[in-house]
């Protein structure tokens, strides 16, 4: 199993998500998130007083497939979160140890 | 991922082993849902039946309802209740719903009272939608009744409504489609044509009031249905979820199946555009009759129309009708005349001409089997303005194949080269759509074109020539285009088409590849292309039509295939074989008399005579200015935007591997290249240029990348980056599917060009392929002239004028190179 979390533009979850439900994934977690990386920040004028906005607004999505549809995944969130523009984001890929379905105890794949 | 009781149940894997035995998906929906209402009666008995003696019932809605289940659908369950169910009624409904959602069925359900179902839910359509397909399943069957009651009623009153929210529906779907059903991996669902397609009309069905119309729609798409439910079964269990993409990998597993009498994918993907064409088709005339109905004032204002109408056909809301359909019969010509009244007016046909047509087709067939169209009425056709919608309505509705019979052939006709997107006959029609369309056309670039149109002398035998230039594809071996020709032959034979016409479509049909393919791997500025081209082609006509062929042709692949580069190459070769043609010397590429100063003869020295030729006065003037960088800082590089592409400059000191080090640094920025060239001077120089293509828009968007990449080019030019290094970080794309493969194929050509060997390779596209194989040719000690990149889907065509020591190779030389260029194009 692999853990897929990916850091997107804000106004992309949309896409993403129909992207995600389009290949049969439907559970995910989402989280708004403020960061930045090789963007860095923007300067904004406030009243009159120039500040730099180092933090930006971002939107985390996890979600957790089986070894054999990560690609697939990744594919498909990458297709869809791209503008082409700096600031589009990046996606990890984690190696996931075990999964349990707190409720009935199911585990793995079947708890997925 | 597999579900317990899929995978259990005993009688869900003998569902799965009958469907793999026999391919019947109409057996396996009934059978799984009838397992689903086992399952489903079992948790009522065991959590609902107690606490709700009466007051609620269960209802299949949706596909359940219809008995439509494909193995991973979604169970959609409606709770009809008396009352909103609170205390222990709610705890039983929560413990019914684990108990459903544990059994692994992907549940939606939904509670509702009879009153709220007979409500119209504008933001929940969906559900007044899936009620129409309801069923009762267990439960309190009096309660049931009310809303049999009720329901009829409330269908009657907004049936206008619920339609027009259907179509609302379809329309968006359709678009995110493209609105097309050519799709090389569909999703069988919602792709035009698709399922989704099916219901729309099914529910339609049930809410029209005139039932005999709505079942024509439904009527003979019984096969189309059953062989898409197949498909869809098929999809679900091979990817084990509720998969529908028809993806190369499933199309080539489908045909392993033992149920399936094909042998080869594309005979079958032949039937699918065949079923969904007519599922399509059947979708948007419903939809045009059902939302027709009720707008009086859209009626109102198209009705004006109707002062077209003459004394054999009505024009009424945009649709063309028969005044007097009874005469076909013993005027099948006024068939043609109708065609060529929607050439004329470009109105679509009316269903109901449709319809007439088909039921006197065999008629229509008989007279044209022995009468043949005389080939004035068949070029006036083509002339006429919206000739492209004449043509497609005599192919929907059949007629074309009835006059030209070799149309059968090419009829859904698939090439599945991962390149073409439509099916033979769709691309023959939206040739001659592109070229119609160049007579709006607005830039610049398609201007010439369009100019280039205006001057032909017969623009109607060039529609000839499409409709016919690809009807020998589809069987045998070796070129199409010369079975094209005999199979046109033997059409302009019955049409009497006099000799002059017939040598020119004939000539163009048997050429229609000669300029793609020189576009794509010769050196357009070397001579002998020209000279080539204008040899084979003999008149200007002859070039001004092939040309326009051969644009119409590329163009109608699929949407991206004309790119701004292809469109450049295609005007650039029209030019060279032109002047040749009337020998029109191109004076501003001769720089024969120039007054150079002492520096810029120096850096011209020992440049090759095709500099000079291939380069204007003003880039050679930036060309020393970039010389001068050099000298202060090792190397000079320019990345300038022309036409579509980018043209990237490098002057620097010679150094081995730098044409391959520069092509890794383009590819490791995700850059196409297209083209490239090596010049070098007598001080050892070197000047080289690449054209590449930017499909990211990386550059356009983030302008401040094009200096990182400047800068990049430059420590890789000076060897103080390894482009090896950059590549490493880029992988590579999977191709479409494992049967898409692409092993490598080298061939040498000695004759092409008159100072260098030509090396043609072609090998699956990778990041970096141009790196390694530019690297080997180094490594072989030749030098590299030119290379001409092409790339059709993940297919790269790459040509290469390669010399050693200035001369061509010899064959020993060639040979050892051809083996080193297979090992660069391997896939790993």
């Amino acid at each position: 199993m692999k853990k897929i979390e990916a850091i997107i533009q804000p106004f992309k979850l949309e896409e993403v998500k129909d992207a995600l439900v389009g290949i049969g994934i439907d559970g995910m977690t989402i989280t708004e998130v403020r960061g930045h990386g090789r963007q860095k920040g923007h300067k904004e004028v406030y009243r009159g007083q120039e500040y730099v906005v180092d933090l930006l607004p971002k939107v985390k999505v996890e979600l957790v497939v089986t070894e054999a549809r990560c690609e697939e995944v990744t594919g498909a969130l990458a297709a869809a979160a791209r503008t082409g523009k700096i600031g589009d984001g990046k996606i990890f890929v984690l190696e996931v140890a075990e999964a349990i379905r707190i409720r009935n105890d199911d585990r793995d794949e079947v708890a997925l | 991922m597999p579900s317990k009781t899929q995978t259990e149940s005993p009688d869900t894997e003998t569902l799965r082993d009958r469907f793999f035995a026999t391919g019947d998906a109409s057996q396996l929906q009934a059978g799984r849902s009838e397992i689903v209402d086992s399952v489903v009666a079992s948790a009522w008995n065991d959590f609902l039946a107690p606490a709700f003696p009466a007051g609620m019932a269960l209802l299949a809605v949706g596909g359940y309802g219809r008995q439509d289940l494909f193995p991973h659908s979604d169970v959609d369950l409606l709770l009809l209740v008396e009352k909103r169910p609170a205390g222990a009624g709610k705890e039983a409904l929560s413990a019914f719903l684990r108990a459903m959602w544990d059994s692994a069925l992907r549940l939606s359900h939904s509670v509702r009272t009879p009153k709220e179902c007979c409500e119209l839910h504008d933001e929940n359509v969906e559900l007044n939608i899936s009620l129409l397909d309801e069923r009762f399943l267990v439960g309190d069957r009096a309660l049931y009744e009310t809303l049999q009651e009720r329901s009829p009623r409330f269908l009657h009153g907004q049936r206008q409504t619920l339609i027009r929210h259907l179509c609302e529906l379809t329309r968006p779907r359709h678009a995110k489609y493209q609105n097309t059903i050519y799709h090389l991996e569909p999703n069988i669902k919602e792709t035009p044509g698709g399922l989704r397609d099916l219901h729309l009309l099914w529910w339609l069905n049930k809410l029209r009031d005139d039932p005999l119309v709505a079942s024509e729609w439904l009527n003979g798409l019984k096969p189309s249905q059953d062989f898409l439910s197949t498909l869809r079964c098929f999809l679900h269990y091979r990817s084990d979820r509720d998969d529908n993409a028809l993806s190369f990998d499933a199309q080539e597993e489908f045909t392993e199946q033992q149920f399936l009498p094909f042998e080869e994918p594309e005979a079958w993907m032949r039937h699918y555009f065949f079923h969904a064409r007519a599922v399509s088709r059947a979708a948007l005339r419903a939809m045009d009759a059902s939302e027709g109905q009720n707008s009086s004032l859209l009626k109102g204002f198209r009705q004006w129309r109707t002062r077209l109408s003459n004394a054999e056909f009505t024009v009424s809301r945009e649709r063309v009708f028969f005044k007097s359909p009874k005469t076909i019969p013993y005027d099948p010509e006024l068939v043609m005349r109708l065609f060529q009244f929607v050439g004329r007016h470009g109105f679509k046909l009316a269903l109901e001409s449709e319809r007439r047509i088909a039921e006197h087709y065999t008629v229509i067939e008989e007279h044209y089997k022995k009468r043949a169209p005389h080939w004035a009425a068949v070029l006036e056709t083509l002339a006429l303005p919206n000739a492209y919608k004449a043509l497609t309505a005599m192919h929907e509705t059949g007629v074309i194949r009835a006059v030209f019979p070799e149309w059968k052939r090419i009829e859904c006709l698939v090439v599945r080269d991962f390149y073409h997107r439509y099916t033979v006959d769709e691309h023959s029609l939206l040739a001659i759509k592109s070229l119609e369309d160049l007579k709006k056309a607005e830039q610049p670039a398609r201007q010439r074109f369009a100019d280039l149109l205006s001057e032909v002398e017969e623009p109607a035998l060039l529609g000839l020539t499409l409709m016919f230039h690809d009807v020998g594809k589809g069987e045998g071996d070796g070129s199409h285009a010369a079975r094209s020709v005999t199979f046109a032959e033997e059409a302009m034979d019955r049409i009497q088409l006099p000799p002059r016409k017939r040598n020119l479509v004939r000539f163009l049909i048997e050429r229609h590849l000669d300029l793609s393919a020189a576009m794509s791997a010769r050196d357009l500025d070397d001579p002998a292309t020209a000279r080539m081209l204008a040899e084979s082609v003999g008149t200007v006509e002859k070039l001004r039509c092939l040309t326009l062929i051969t644009y119409a042709d590329v163009s109608a692949v699929n949407p991206t295939a004309m790119s701004p580069w292809r469109l450049e190459q295609l005007w650039m070769l029209y030019l060279a074989t032109y002047n040749e043609l009337t020998r029109e010397l191109d004076t501003d590429r001769i720089h024969e008399s120039r007054t150079d100063s002492p520096e810029k003869a120096r850096f011209l020295e020992g440049f090759p005579r095709r500099y000079l030729r291939t380069h204007s006065e003003e880039d050679v003037d930036q060309h020393l200015e970039l010389d001068r960088e050099r000298e202060e800082s090792g190397v000079g590089v320019q990345i300038v935007r022309r036409n579509g592409v980018y043209d990237l400059v490098i002057v620097c000191k010679d150094r081995p591997y730098l044409l391959a080090s520069v092509a890794g640094t383009l590819a490791s920025f995700g850059l196409n290249i297209v083209k490239a060239e090596a010049f070098a001077n007598a001080e050892g120089i070197i000047l080289d240029t690449f054209a590449f293509e930017d499909p990211a828009r990386n550059l356009e968007l983030n302008p401040s990348e094009i200096e990182r990449l400047e800068f990049t080019l430059e420590r890789v030019a000076l060897g103080k980056l390894r482009a090896r290094n950059l590549l490493k970080t880029r992988r590579t794309p999977p191709p479409p599917s494992k049967g898409g493969r692409i092993p490598p194929r080298v061939s040498v050509n000695q004759d092409a060009s008159d100072r260098a060997t030509l090396i043609e390779l072609i090998a699956e596209d990778r990041p970096g392929l141009l790196y390694q194989v530019t690297r080997a040719i180094s490594e072989a000690e030749c030098d590299i002239r030119l290379v001409l990149i092409e790339t059709e889907a993940h297919k790269a065509i790459d040509v290469i004028y390669v010399t050693r020591d200035g001369k061509k190779l010899s064959n020993e030389t060639a040979g050892a190179l051809k083996r080193a260029m297979l090992e660069a194009g391997k896939i790993e």
